[in-house]
């Protein structure tokens, strides 16, 4: 099977001819493990690792010529020294300062779909590339909210100010879904996966109530998830940390995959998600980036790897990768072993 | 004089800033003492809010609002405590490690601790561990409180509690840490005093560590 081959089937409730394996990490930690391999480019370590790597597609920006250190919806952003590396975070948001619907609606103005070239997609997807799945389009527009408000008032808006919330989410969520339907229309039928993601869950908990889910984020997550099975595509929903009590409700709108599954964290044990879950929903991701990767030994890899394909495995229904961006404070060693013990005991099922 | 105080903890657990400032102006003119309306009214509101949280009633929204209602009473109320020599339960000084921006999770720990009778100053985020070790030496001081999200940033909490122990001021405070990859062996590695896995556990935590 080719890489597209085994993520369809696994999609399809079919047994693949074994556990596909995805990959996830930052610049940094990818540069890293490129350099323990001696490969030249990220595509050389995919094949080199046999991962079955997604190939992301979107539209180049053709805007409006943007200030320094600035994006499109006028969030401002500085790069951060963490000690072994670099990484960009938003300092300031466009929305930080406004009390009201009408102010917003007075002052600001929302970017378009029309400030990107949509032509250049279908020449992203050309050579080696056409074996691997496709993703593209979806939404995460809290967290764009959070950053155009500023991440504590974006938490208050919610219980002070639904308005706002309900307003300014109409609109991003309507730019998302303009820009996925753009996206389908450049290569029909060939994308296989949109992202559909909401940050939800804490460490130990959910980050914002059942009630509030529901009435904010399910009903426009849905019209995203309808609109990919109308385009032939597969809704993979990412949310972070521990999620248990929000999962049939996403089950509910139609998602298709789960991710990451941080079965460190409280309800989101392995089995009990493929008891519970697996029937519905494919399991995605499940090797621990918190503890695991970065600080784990090699041994406590591979036993994580085999331990997750032993119970999340079985019948399909499992794609083997890490439980976020794979950081640079990662040994490659770990991530290496975490491939080659996805090939070895992937075979298994 | 108990309805105000009810009153009071009520708006601090609704949220509702506008009524916990009107109701504790009332209660000083009153005459009620502050420490009253503190530790009756503020504290054992935000006590509640804690409660809330860990039993999965309430979430970050409810919290953050819960906490800003809190603190504007304690706003009208800190005057009057300190002309009336009234003791904060402890001194913390809190902020995100060198190389974080993110500042949630640590700003909840802070509010929460303040809502517990501390007396809470805040470094900020991406503080750098002289920092805290300035703080420290400063005196005054008997918790130094250091959050991270990154597994990228947390080795810095571990050169915080180094650079406390090169500058000598390691056995004047007590040192906690959290954040979302933060756990409890993480703590106990890298010699913490404590480790608490929510905002409202941590101020659990740091009562028992200055009782």
């Amino acid at each position: 099977m080719t890489p597209k081959e085994r993520w369809l089937a696994v999609l399809a409730g079919q047994s693949p001819d074994r556990v596909p394996m995805d990959y996830w990490g930052t610049p940094e930690a990818t540069r890293k493990v490129r350099a323990h391999l001696g490969c030249r480019t990220r595509w050389d370590m995919i094949e080199r690792l046999r991962i079955d790597a997604v190939v992301g597609v979107g539209p180049e920006y053709v805007g409006p010529k943007l200030p320094r250190n600035t994006d499109m919806y006028g969030r401002r952003y500085r790069s951060v020294d963490y000690g072994s590396g670099r990484y960009v975070e938003c300092i300031s948001g466009p929305l930080e300062n406004y009390h009201s619907v009408d102010e917003i609606e007075a002052n600001y103005t929302w970017p378009s779909v029309d400030w990107f070239d949509y032509s250049v997609i279908p020449g992203q997807i050309r050579g080696r590339k056409r074996n691997y799945p496709i993703r593209g389009g979806g939404s995460e527009p809290f967290l764009i909210y959070a950053e155009l408000r500023g991440r504590e008032q974006a938490y208050i808006d919610l219980v002070e100010h639904p308005d706002i919330v309900h307003y300014c989410l109409d609109k991003l969520f309507d730019l998302c879904y303009e820009n996925t339907v753009r996206i389908y229309e450049q290569i029909p039928g060939q994308v296989n996966l949109s992202y559909v993601a909401e940050d939800f869950g804490g460490q130990e908990s959910l980050l914002f109530s059942p009630a509030i889910i529901r009435e904010f984020f399910l009903p426009r997550m849905k019209r995203m998830v309808d609109l990919a099975h109308q385009a032939g595509a597969y809704a993979f929903f990412h949310s972070d940390g521990a999620i248990r009590r929000i999962i049939p409700d996403m089950i509910g709108i139609g998602i298709d995959v789960l991710n990451p599954l941080q079965w460190r964290s409280p309800g989101m044990d392995r089995a009990s998600l493929k008891k519970d879950f697996g029937d519905s929903v494919v399991l995605h991701g499940g090797v621990d980036n918190q503890y695991t990767l970065p600080f784990g030994t090699v041994d406590e890899v591979q036993s994580e790897v085999r331990d997750n394909i032993e119970m999340m495995g079985q019948g399909g229904g499992y794609i083997l990768a890490p439980c976020h961006n794979i950081q640079a404070v990662s040994p490659p060693e770990n991530v290496v072993a975490m491939y080659e013990a996805g090939w070895e005991y992937g075979r298994i099922y | 004089m108990d309805d105000i105080l009810t009153a009071i903890r009520t708006a601090v657990i609704q949220g509702n800033a506008g009524e916990v400032e009107s109701q504790v102006k009332a209660a000083l003119e009153g005459g009620m003492a502050p420490k009253s309306i503190l530790d009756h009214a503020l504290i054992d509101g935000m006590r509640e809010v804690g409660a809330k949280f860990e039993e999965g009633e309430f979430f970050v929204p409810e919290m953050l609002v819960a906490a800003r209602a809190m603190k504007g009473g304690l706003t009208l109320l800190r005057p009057r405590l300190i002309e009336e020599a009234v003791e904060p339960l402890g001194r913390v000084v809190i902020g995100t490690v060198r190389g974080d921006m993110h500042d949630i999770g640590k700003n909840l720990v802070g509010m929460m601790m303040e809502g517990a009778g501390f007396e809470v100053k805040d470094l900020g985020v991406n503080v750098a561990p002289e920092q805290f070790v300035d703080a420290a030496k400063a005196g005054d001081v008997d918790i130094i409180a250091l959050s991270a999200l990154l597994t990228t940033t947390m080795p810095n909490m571990a050169d915080v509690i180094k650079k406390l122990d090169d500058a000598g001021a390691r056995q004047k405070v007590k040192v906690l840490v959290g954040g979302a990859p933060v756990t409890e062996a993480f703590a106990q590695r890298i010699g913490a005093d404590g480790f608490a896995p929510d905002a409202s556990q941590a101020a659990t935590l740091a009562k028992s560590l200055v009782a």
